[in-house]
């Protein structure tokens, strides 16, 4: 079996596992960091995929807490009429009041928009 | 043929891309950083299965920074000398390449696409000039894969930047289904919309594509229902990460069509398994080759009752192989296009409907339009102008059956 842990991009966390030589293979990912005390610190998703290929061999991935894209909320996935077929997997999803909008599609198009040109920048 | 939606609505730009928002971001950063004299990787892969937007956002971030795209695929990757003659002069600095359109001169972005559709096997030195190329940094260079391969791409997941796209949620595919529904002017039920996204499972080119379907009077009832037909990479995936043998039934239930290709896929998974202990390795392959002598005798003799064991004991083994620990690594059994394309009629018309109609029109290769889209264009396809596909669509040994 498989165990599902939460966490959040560049917040520390501890891993449930004994990692022995792994944990130099981990920390030698970019990306990913350890902070001594407080635990493994991930960026960005790349550096989170990069550690789970390595985790899974023991039987754990990590998956990022789930949050709007749109506003920011926390996406209840639990009340969500798709969560028997949604693997919850994504970085982010849109959360019940803004699907409920009518522009949520322009809506969903701006803010990426913005994050976009934040790269730009 | 009509206008596949698909074609017909994907985005010209990045922020118009549902889905994987940091996959893109990243992506875009990277570049941005890239044109900043930032090059710490020789380039960028792309990985995740087929339908959730890589391609696409590679031709919007090439739209959105002007660049020009020289794409290579699986078909270019025979041997070193190929790559070379179609890309090494764009990465000597002397050539200043760009590439004028429209008054606009442009950069040039080279995509590797279907990076794994190189057979590690038969690898005459592609791979080794897709890193040589990439090494010099002197053009972007973005790679695609499906699944790479930890050892045969392991260089290239070394030194490439990887950047996963994943499956789009159920909520992710509704926006992109709205859009469309808006612009088209659908009056569809939400009960309809709901099992489209439900069957999608995350492809957001399959789910245009039932979108298409539903508006054009398929009855719904029958997409959702007894064929599902998904790709048979998306159906090996479900397979191998299920441990309830219902669910692990009603998959191949509703994919009945590619029951011997999923065997002979978990076939070579359970000899390749480096997780699973020689004694259940033993074991399972006893019981396979149980079921390979039922299949040799099915096929041989025409005896198809055959079949009903074949169906009762299959969901078992992949049950029981999936707690021994298979797993998937993503190979397309190399046969399964060559059944296909065995038959010569179906063939010719395949090359004719590819090159008339498809060719320039959809970023992709043959062999990508053969295992990934033809399946849905195959609905479409006039009986007069294409009588063996059809033929062959109908017969249900290929593709979409609805
Ligand atoms: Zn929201
Ligand atoms: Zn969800």
């Amino acid at each position: 079996m498989v165990q599902y842990m939460k966490i959040r991009y560049g917040v520390p966390f501890q891993i449930p596992r004994r990692l022995g030589d792994r944990f130099k293979e981990i920390v030698g990912i970019k990306g990913v960091r350890y902070v001594r005390q407080q635990g493994f610190v991930v960026s960005d998703k790349s550096a989170l995929d990069a550690m789970n290929r390595i985790l899974i061999k023991m039987g754990l991935i990590l998956v990022p807490d789930i949050r709007c894209f749109i506003c920011g909320m926390d996406v209840e996935c639990d009340e969500c009429s798709y969560k028997d077929v949604c693997k919850r997997d994504a970085g982010s999803c849109i959360c019940s009041t803004c699907m409920s909008r009518e522009d949520v599609v322009k809506r969903y198009y701006d803010t990426q928009r913005t994050m976009l040109d934040q790269a730009l920048h | 043929m009509k206008m596949l939606w698909t074609e017909k609505y994907r985005p010209r730009v990045l922020n118009e891309i549902v889905g994987n928002e940091e996959a893109k971001r990243e992506l875009l950063k990277w570049i941005v950083d890239w044109q900043r004299g930032i090059r710490d990787n020789p380039g960028v892969l792309l990985t995740g299965p087929p339908g959730i937007g890589k391609t696409t956002a590679v031709y919007a971030l090439a739209n959105e920074l002007s660049f020009h795209v020289v794409e290579l695929n699986a078909s270019d990757y025979r041997t070193a000398q190929s790559i070379y003659a179609k890309v090494g002069h764009l990465t000597q600095s002397n050539t200043l390449d760009s590439f004028t359109s429209g008054g606009v001169r442009r950069n040039i972005l080279i995509f590797f696409d279907e990076i794994d559709g190189i057979d590690p096997k038969a690898d005459t030195g592609g791979l080794k000039a897709v890193l040589d190329i990439a090494s010099k940094k002197e053009v972007p260079i973005i790679a695609a894969a499906n699944v790479p391969d930890p050892s045969s791409h392991k260089e290239l997941l070394k030194s490439f930047k990887v950047i996963e796209f994943k499956p789009l949620t159920p909520r992710q595919i509704s926006i992109l289904l709205r859009r469309i529904i808006a612009s088209e002017g659908l009056s569809i039920s939400d009960e309809i919309i709901d099992k489209i996204i439900r069957s999608s499972r995350g492809d957001a080119r399959l789910a245009v594509n039932l979108l298409q379907e539903a508006a054009a009077g398929v009855d719904i009832e029958f997409v959702s229902t007894p064929m599902e037909n998904l790709p048979f990479d998306i159906l090996m995936k479900r397979l191998s990460s299920s441990l309830s043998i219902t669910e692990i039934r009603n998959l191949l239930n509703s994919n009945s069509s590619q029951i011997e290709d999923v065997f002979y896929a978990y076939f070579d998974m359970i000899l390749r398994s480096g997780s699973i202990s020689l004694e259940e390795k033993i074991r399972l392959l006893g019981e396979w080759s149980k079921l390979d002598i039922l299949f040799g005798r099915m096929n041989k003799k025409r005896y198809f009752s055959l079949f009903r064991y074949i169906n009762m004991l299959l969901p078992w083994l992949i049950y029981s192989a999936n707690r021994a620990g298979a797993i998937y690594d993503g190979r397309i059994p190399q046969y399964r296009l060559r059944l296909f394309i065995l038959n010569r009629g179906a063939r010719e018309e395949l090359n004719n409907l590819y090159n008339t109609y498809l060719k320039g029109r959809l970023h992709c290769s043959y062999r990508k339009f053969v295992l990934e889209v033809f399946p849905y264009v195959c609905g479409y396809l006039k009986e007069d102008e294409y009588p063996s596909l059809t033929k062959l669509c109908k017969k249900g040994g290929y593709g979409v059956t609805w």
